[in-house]
C-alpha cells in the first residue's frame, strides 16, 4: 500500500507526456517487452566453471598426468568457453577492462570479468600456465586442430614470441585510454564460436586455424597477449611441468615432443673463455638497455597522435576541424554528417575532450614505447644468458602444459605401467623416491 | 663436465630468486586487485542505447557481430498517436494507405498494422524481421510523437567486451548499463 | 634435428626479428588491403531520404523576408500579434511581449509552462496554461484565473472574439468555448454521431483554433489532414485538406500543427516535419508559399523536434498583423521572421 502510494507520488511529480486518444471499445495499450539480460547468476557460475576448470586442469597435470583427461577438458571448455558463451568472457579480453578500469575511474569493473582476469593469473603463479592447457577455449581449439606440428626456426621463434608483449602494451594502451578494445576486435578466433562476423576476421580466424594444423597454436605463441602475462607469472611458477615423473635418464626420447618450443635441452657451463665474452656483451647489453627504452618512448610519443585517431571523440574532433567553414548539408545524412551534427551542437567541449585525450596518449605514447624497448632488451639481454641445465625440461614461461611430453618418458611408461620396470634398470640405476610435484 | 651434478648453492640461490620474484607477483596482483576492486561492481553491466541521444544513422543494421543486430526497434505505445498515416510506417509519400509493399518504409516488413477503431491504427513490431535500420524511428521522430525507438535486445544482444556498434555510433548514444535495468525506455513521464 | 640448430643464439634471433618484421609487414598491407578492397559504408542505406521533398518551387513563393528576430524565452510554442502590433510568444513559463522589431516591451510570468496566447481587440491577454486559462489586462495585471476543465485538458490553442473565447483543448479533443468571464459555454468539434461530427484526430498536441472574419471557427484537424469551419455553436460547415507530401497538401502524420487568418478569410498554415507555411483561399484551395522547408534549416533537419517534459515538439506557428504580415515562429530555431507579400 505505502508502495503504491509511493509510486503515485512519483508518477504526479513527473510531467505526464501527451497521452494516446481514449479508446470507445476499450482497446488497451500493450506494454513494451523488455527481455531480461541475463542473469547475474549465470555470470557467477562461469567464474565457478573457470575455477573448477583450473582446479581439474591442475590435478590432471600434475597428479594424473594425463593427456587424454586434458583433452576431454580441451574439448568441454571449448563447448562452454567458446561455443556456448561465444567466447565471452574471456581472460584475454578481461585484461583490457582491467586497464579501462585503471584509466577511467567511471569505469565499474564487473567482479565476474575481475574474477576472469585474477584466476588464471593466481593460478600461474603457483602452478604455470595450467589456463592454457585445458581451460582458454582459443588455446583449446587450436590444440585440437594441430595434426601434424612442424618446427619453427629457433631464430623467428624467439622474435615472435615478443609480439605477445607488444600486443599487450598496445591492448592496454588503447584501453586505459578508452580508445577502442583492440584485443577483443581482432580476436580471430570469437568469429569461430560465434559462427559469425566481419569478413575479415572470419577469414583470419579461418587463416589461424588452418595455421594451427601445422604450427602448434600460432596465437597462444605469437600473438596472445594474455599469454604473456602468464607467461610471466609462469616463469616464477612453484610447480613445473617435469616431463619425468621421476630421475631423467637423458634417453633424449622427449626432445622432439613439444610441438610448442618449449623443451629445453641439457647446457653445458660454457667455457671460461666464452663466459668472459659473454659477460662483456651482456655488460654492453645492459648499458644499451636505458638506450632503448629512451628510443622506444621517443618514438612512442611520435605516433601517439596518429594512434589517438583511434579514439572515436578525437576522430570526431578532426572530422569537425576539417569540416569547419563549410555549410551544413540538408536531405539524407550519412553517419559521420550526424556525427558532425552532434559535435557541432558544441564543438568546444568535443575540442577540449579530444585534446585531453591526445595528452594521455602522448603519456601513453612514452609508456608503451618504453615498454616496447624494454621488451626488446630484456629478450636481447635473455638470448645472452646461458643457463646451465642438466635435463630435458619445458621453459615453465612457454610451457603449456599440454601434457605431451609425458608419454615420452620411459619412466612415466614405467610408471604407468606400460613397461616393466626392469626394462629401465640397465640405463638407470637409481630410480628411487616417489613422483614429486616440486622439483625445480 | 658432467652434467648430472649441478652446484647446489646455485639452484638454492635460484630458488630464492624465484621464490622472492613469486611472492613480488602475488603482491602486485594482490595491489591491482585492490586498486580495481574499488571501483568494480558486483553488478554485470550491458549495452543500451539512450533513444534521447539516438540520431537514426543506421550503423546498428550494418555494424552488430550478429548476422542479424541485436538491435531493434521497439514501441512506447503510451507516446503513440495511433496514426492512420504513420509515417513510421509509410513512406513520406505513400500512394495509398494500405499495407501494400510500395507504400510501406520498412524494408523488411517488420512493422504490423492493426485497426483498433476509427480512425485509430496499432502499430506493433515483429522482432523476428526488424533489422534495427532505424528507418522507422526516422520517420517517427521527423513527422510523429517519436514513440519508435531503437533498443538492444537482451535476448540477442552478446553483450560483447567493446560492442562493435558502439565505436561507430554517430550519436554517441550507446552506453554500459546495469544488468539489472538493462533498457532505457522512453515512457509516458517524463 | 641438430641439436646447435636448435640452440637461440643472439644473432639468430635478430634474424629471426628481421624475418619476423618482414612476416608482419606482409600481413599487415594483406589486411588493410583487404580493408580497403571491402566496399565502404559511409552512407546510410536505410537512410529516409526527404531530401527531393525540401525543395519548393521558387515560382510559389509569393513572399519575401523583411526581418527576423531571436525569441526571449526558450521553449516557444504560439504566437499572437495584438492590437499595435504588438507580439506576443508563449515560451517557458511566460508570454514574452515584444514590439515588431523585436525588442522586448514586458513579459507576463505564469506559474506553470505556457503553451498558447491569444489577444483580443481590446487587449485583454488570454493565456493558456496546460489545463486553464488566465487572463491579463494590457499592462500586465492578472484579471482572473480560470478554473481547469476537465481531467485531460491540454490547451494547445487559443482565440479571443468579441463575446467568446475559444480554447483547443488537445486532450479532450475538442474547442472549449468560453464567454469572457470564464464560464464554459460548450464543447466545440467533439465526436458526434447524430450531429454526423467525425470528431478531431490529434495525434500530438498541436490542436489550434482561430476565429474568421466569416465568423466561423478554424480548427485544424491535424490527424485527417484537414482544416474544419464550425459555428460557434458547434456544427460543421465545411472542410478542406488532405494529405501529401507535395506542397499543395499537409505532410506526414499530424498537420497543419498551425493556422492564421489574413483579413480577406484565407487561411495560413504551418507544418512540422516538412517545416513550411503557405497560404490557401478561403475555400481551401492553396494559392502561394510564404516560406519553404529550405527556410528553415534548423527545423528541417533530421531530429529537428526536440524532447520537451510534455512530448516532441518542433515546427512552426504563425500570426498576422495588422499590415498583413506573417509572423513565423520557429519552434526549433526559436526565432521570428516577418514575411511580406512580394511587390
Amino acid at each position: 500500500m505505502a508502495l503504491l502510494w509511493l509510486l503515485s507520488a512519483v508518477a504526479s511529480l513527473a510531467e505526464q507526456r501527451f497521452p494516446p486518444p481514449d479508446f470507445e471499445g476499450g482497446h488497451q495499450l500493450p506494454v513494451t517487452t523488455t527481455p531480461p539480460a541475463r542473469a547475474l547468476t549465470l555470470d557467477y557460475l562461469d567464474v565457478g566453471v573457470l575455477g573448477l576448470s583450473l582446479g581439474l586442469a591442475i590435478w590432471l597435470v600434475y597428479r594424473r598426468r594425463s593427456r587424454k583427461g586434458l583433452i576431454v577438458l580441451s574439448i568441454f571448455s571449448l563447448l562452454y568457453f567458446g561455443f556456448w558463451r561465444h567466447g565471452c568472457v574471456c581472460a584475454i579480453g578481461s585484461l583490457q577492462n582491467v586497464a579501462l578500469a585503471l584509466g577511467d575511474r567511471s569505469y565499474a569493473l564487473p567482479l565476474a570479468v575481475l574474477a576472469f582476469f585474477v584466476l588464471p593469473l593466481a593460478v600461474a603463479i603457483f602452478a604455470g600456465r595450467i589456463f592454457c592447457a585445458g581451460v582458454c577455449p582459443h588455446g583449446a581449439l587450436q590444440d585440437l586442430v594441430l595434426l601434424k606440428p612442424l618446427k619453427v626456426p629457433p631464430g623467428l621463434e624467439a622474435a615472435l614470441s615478443v609480439l605477445p608483449f607488444l600486443y599487450l602494451g598496445a591492448g592496454v594502451l588503447f584501453a586505459a585510454t578508452g580508445s577502442a578494445f583492440i584485443i577483443c576486435e581482432y580476436d580471430p578466433f570469437v568469429p569461430v564460436f560465434r559462427l559469425s562476423g566481419r569478413a575479415l576476421m572470419v577469414l583470419s580466424g579461418a587463416a589461424l586455424l588452418g595455421l594451427s594444423i601445422f604450427v602448434g597454436r600460432p596465437y597462444c605463441r605469437f600473438l596472445c597477449p594474455y599469454g604473456a602475462l602468464l607467461k610471466l607469472a609462469a616463469a616464477v611458477a612453484k610447480w613445473r611441468v617435469r616431463v619425468t615423473p621421476d630421475n631423467c635418464t637423458q634417453c633424449r626420447l622427449c626432445e622432439a615432443s613439444c610441438p610448442f618450443g618449449a623443451m629445453r635441452e641439457p647446457q653445458a657451463r660454457p667455457g671460461t673463455q666464452t663466459h668472459a665474452r659473454d659477460r662483456r656483451r651482456l655488460g654492453w647489453l645492459l648499458l644499451l638497455l636505458p638506450l632503448l627504452l629512451a628510443g622506444g618512448g621517443w618514438l612512442g610519443y611520435r605516433f601517439s597522435a596518429p594512434a589517438s585517431r583511434l579514439h572515436p571523440t578525437v576522430s570526431l574532433a578532426d572530422l569537425l576541424i576539417r569540416a569547419q567553414g563549410s555549410p551544413p548539408k540538408i536531405g539524407a545524412l550519412t553517419p559521420d554528417d550526424l556525427a558532425l551534427e552532434r559535435a557541432r551542437q558544441a564543438p568546444q567541449e568535443i575540442l577540449a575532450a579530444a585534446a585531453a585525450i591526445q595528452r594521455r596518449f602522448a603519456i601513453g605514447g612514452w609508456i608503451f614505447g618504453a615498454w616496447v624497448g624494454l621488451v626488446f632488451g630484456v629478450k636481447l639481454i635473455s638470448v645472452s644468458v646461458h643457463r646451465p641445465r642438466t635435463d630435458y625440461e619445458p621453459d615453465s614461461g612457454d610451457c603449456f602444459a599440454c601434457a605431451r611430453c609425458f608419454e615420452y618418458c620411459p619412466n612415466e611408461l614405467v610408471r604407468r605401467g606400460v613397461i616393466p620396470a626392469t626394462t629401465l634398470t640397465a640405463a638407470a640405476p637409481e630410480i628411487s623416491g616417489p613422483p614429486g610435484l616440486d622439483r625445480s | 663436465m658432467n652434467p648430472g651434478i649441478s652446484k647446489p648453492s646455485s639452484v638454492t640461490r635460484r630458488q630464492f630468486l624465484r621464490d622472492g620474484a613469486r611472492a613480488a607477483g602475488l603482491a602486485g596482483l594482490g595491489g591491482l586487485l585492490g586498486l580495481v576492486a574499488e571501483r568494480s561492481t558486483a553488478k554485470g553491466t550491458v549495452w543500451q542505447i539512450d533513444p534521447q541521444k539516438c540520431v537514426r544513422c543506421g550503423n546498428c543494421a550494418l555494424y552488430c557481430v550478429l548476422e542479424q543486430s541485436a538491435v531493434k526497434c521497439v514501441h512506447a505505445y503510451a507516446l503513440c498517436g495511433y496514426c492512420q498515416l504513420c509515417t513510421g510506417y509509410f513512406e513520406p509519400d505513400p500512394n495509398d494507405l494500405n499495407t501494400g509493399a510500395e507504400n510501406c518504409l520498412c524494408p523488411t516488413s517488420a512493422i504490423k498494422r492493426t485497426y483498433i477503431e476509427d480512425p485509430y491504427y496499432e502499430y506493433t513490431i515483429d522482432e523476428q524481421l526488424c533489422i534495427g535500420c532505424a528507418k522507422c524511428v526516422e520517420g517517427c521522430h521527423r513527422f510523429g510523437n517519436g514513440s519508435l525507438f531503437l533498443q538492444v535486445r537482451h535476448d540477442r544482444c552478446l553483450n560483447c567486451n567493446e560492442c562493435a556498434i558502439a565505436k561507430v555510433c554517430a550519436g554517441d548514444a550507446f552506453r554500459r548499463v546495469p544488468a539489472d535495468q538493462p533498457y532505457l525506455l522512453k515512457t509516458d513521464t517524463f | 634435428m641438430n641439436p646447435a640448430e636448435s640452440i637461440l643464439t643472439r644473432r639468430r634471433f635478430l634474424v629471426g626479428t628481421a624475418r619476423a618484421a618482414g612476416l608482419l609487414a606482409a600481413g599487415g598491407s594483406t589486411v588493410s588491403w583487404l580493408r580497403a578492397a571491402s566496399p565502404g559504408r559511409d552512407a546510410n542505406p536505410f537512410a529516409l531520404d526527404v531530401e527531393r521533398l525540401q525543395h519548393t518551387d521558387p515560382k510559389l513563393i509569393h513572399y519575401e523576408q523583411v526581418a527576423r528576430f531571436q525569441g526571449c524565452a526558450p521553449d516557444p510554442r504560439r504566437i499572437a500579434v495584438g492590437p499595435d502590433d504588438r507580439v506576443y510568444i508563449a515560451a517557458a513559463n511566460a508570454v514574452t511581449i515584444l514590439d515588431c522589431n523585436g525588442r522586448l516591451i514586458s513579459e507576463i510570468a505564469c506559474a506553470a509552462p505556457v503553451r498558447c496566447v491569444a489577444v483580443a481587440a481590446e487587449g485583454t491577454v488570454y493565456v493558456g496554461v496546460k489545463d486553464h486559462v488566465e487572463t491579463f489586462d494590457r499592462t500586465g495585471q492578472r484579471l482572473a484565473t480560470w478554473p481547469s476543465s476537465g481531467r485531460r485538458t491540454w490547451l494547445t490553442g487559443l482565440a479571443a472574439g468579441e463575446k467568446d473565447v475559444f480554447a483547443a483543448d488537445s486532450g479532450n479533443r475538442c474547442v472549449l468555448r468560453y464567454d469572457k468571464a470564464g464560464k464554459l459555454l460548450g464543447r466545440i468539434a467533439e465526436r458526434n454521431k447524430d450531429r454526423h461530427l467525425p470528431g478531431l484526430v490529434v495525434p500530438s498536441p498541436y490542436l489550434d483554433v482561430k476565429l474568421a472574419p466569416d465568423g466561423l471557427l478554424r480548427v485544424n484537424n491535424t490527424g485527417r489532414h484537414r482544416v474544419e469551419a464550425y459555428t460557434v455553436d458547434g456544427d460543421l460547415e465545411f472542410f478542406w485538406g488532405r494529405p501529401s507530401a507535395g506542397i499543395e497538401g499537409f505532410c506526414g502524420c499530424c498537420n497543419p500543427v498551425g493556422l492564421a487568418l489574413l483579413p480577406d478569410g484565407r487561411h495560413v498554415t504551418c507544418e512540422k516535419g516538412l517545416p513550411r507555411v503557405k497560404v490557401y483561399s478561403p475555400k481551401g484551395v492553396f494559392e502561394s508559399v510564404v516560406a519553404g522547408t529550405e527556410t528553415f534549416y534548423e527545423n528541417a533537419k533530421t531530429g529537428a523536434l526536440k524532447t520537451r517534459s510534455d512530448g516532441l515538439v518542433g515546427g512552426l506557428d504563425a500570426a498576422v498583423d495588422s499590415q498583413q504580415r506573417i509572423y513565423i515562429l520557429d519552434l526549433v530555431a526559436n526565432d521570428v521572421r516577418i514575411m511580406q507579400r512580394k511587390a
